[in-house]
């Protein structure tokens, strides 16, 4: 029920514009503290200037809120079923392709030295280097009964000098997971069979050195080396440097 | 039309209290603040009209706040922007009944580490509801409320604008359209709380 007469609302309106006279005012304002009714009346009318000015705001952010979505808001267009189909395609062909590179990459964060390295590398049988019938050296026991520091010990002594030696000696290193030495060893064979006019072991140390050369971390010495074994008609491990085995060496000079 | 997006807070908060410059500086909110805002509705059960709607009623209640100088910089404004955001949302999703239990648990968390944004604001539906009736005012009585209350201008410029006779019709007009608002307001008992609200919320 609304108890307040005009004049009195009148001068509670302009308290809260801020127009009333100072005399006034104080006037009012003691009647305020004294008359609880007259008090929520002034109450009511702030709090209504105050939920216009609140409307006022909402309507201007209201506004603005509009525009900035419809600035924000990409325009809808209509798509052929031609160009449709074409997205789809393309969208697909992205997918694989991702899963291509996420594959390769894969791959490619997979690939180690020695992953290659074990992957194609053999322990060396003896009887594949002595006929029947035939005397083994202390060189080749040693290698037989796995003794591989006796093996490299005996081929530095020289006692036993020859391509044969220095070709256990190599395996043997790389046994010992020393491919230095191994380089080392393969080496003298090729070097020993140029000396005289041989071939013996030949291959077999070309092969054993460009695995010992990737283990080294020696890629572009095995790259060189493996496309010689792998134009070469005749090689006994043609076959075993395939291109994969190339590419992936490739790959690990770029890791 | 400029573009301010990096404003610092204290220029940005500037142009809101004293309403220079208003527009572009509530573009501006919603250029730094709205994507991130409207992201974390998004992750938390919301639809983009949700995020939407929670952003334009977060922008009202920081200007709201920082018009009355209750923002007062203790912490950023993305910070202030950020809580507001969430505890609407929040109180949304507890209106809706679904408000999901880690996302109560979060907000236990974060209590200490941010101002209580919670109580500015409380009573979000009673606001809403005394402000829609506002809009319930015929179009005169609104306009003349709005020119007064929230544009600030003078009778003198209202009479202007709206070409009435002379400042004292318009008085008496604008007598009128308060006191009709406030007895719109009064008559439904269920906003008395509201209203006050709008007092000192």
């Amino acid at each position: 029920m609304d108890n307040s007469t005009p004049d009195t609302t009148a001068l509670i309106i302009d308290h809260i514009d801020g127009i009333l006279p100072a005399a006034e005012k104080e006037q009012l304002e003691k009647q305020l503290s004294a008359d609880n009714r007259m008090k929520e009346e002034w109450e009511n009318l702030l709090a209504t200037t105050e939920a216009v000015r609140l409307y006022g705001l909402q309507q201007k952010v209201g506004t603005i809120h509009h525009e900035m979505m419809s600035e924000w808001q990409a325009p809808v267009k209509t798509i052929s079923p031609v160009r449709r189909i074409a997205r789809y395609t393309l969208a697909v062909a992205a997918g694989v392709l991702l899963v291509v590179l996420g594959i390769t990459g894969y791959n490619f964060y997979q690939l180690s030295a020695d992953k290659i390295f074990t992957g194609n590398y053999s322990y060396y049988e003896l009887s594949n280097t002595r006929g029947a019938g035939t005397e083994a050296t202390t060189a080749e026991k040693a290698y037989a009964e796995k003794r591989y520091a006796d093996v490299i010990k005996i081929y530095d002594s020289g006692n036993e000098a020859g391509q044969q030696t220095a070709f256990i000696a190599g395996v043997s290193a790389l046994e010992l997971d020393n491919s230095t030495r191994a380089i080392a060893c393969f080496k003298e064979v090729i070097a020993l069979n140029r000396q005289a006019g041989e071939k013996l072991l030949e291959d077999e140390a070309e092969y054993y050195l460009s695995l010992s050369y990737i283990r080294n971390g020696d890629y572009d010495y095995a790259l060189e080396l493996m496309k010689k074994i792998q134009e070469d008609p005749g090689h006994l491990y043609r076959e075993k440097i395939t291109d994969k085995l190339i590419r992936q060496v490739k790959l690990l000079k770029w890791r | 039309m400029e573009v301010i997006n990096n404003l610092p807070d204290t220029e940005l908060v500037a142009k809101l209290r004293d309403g220079k410059s208003m527009d572009e500086a509530i573009r501006t909110l919603y250029r730094n603040y709205f994507g991130n805002l409207c992201w974390y509705v998004m992750n938390n059960s919301g639809s983009r009209q949700d995020a939407e709607d929670v952003f334009q009623e977060v922008v009202v209640n920081f200007i709201d706040l920082v018009q009355k100088n209750k923002f007062r910089g203790e912490s950023t404004v993305k910070t202030f922007l950020f809580s507001l955001n969430r505890h609407t949302w929040l109180n949304e999703l507890k209106r809706r009944g679904r408000a999901l239990a880690r996302e109560e648990k979060y907000e236990r968390g974060q209590e200490k580490t941010e101002m209580d944004a919670g109580h500015y604001i409380a009573d979000r539906e009673g606001k809403a509801e005394v402000t829609r009736l506002v809009g319930e005012l015929g179009e005169t009585c609104r306009k003349i409320l709005l020119l007064f209350y929230y544009e600030n201008l003078s009778m003198r410029e209202i009479l202007e604008t709206l070409h009435y006779e002379n400042e004292q019709v318009v008085r008496n007009k604008k007598y009128k359209c308060l006191k009709q608002l406030e007895q719109m307001i009064t008559e439904k008992p269920y906003l008395k709380q509201s209203l006050k609200n709008l007092l000192h919320g």
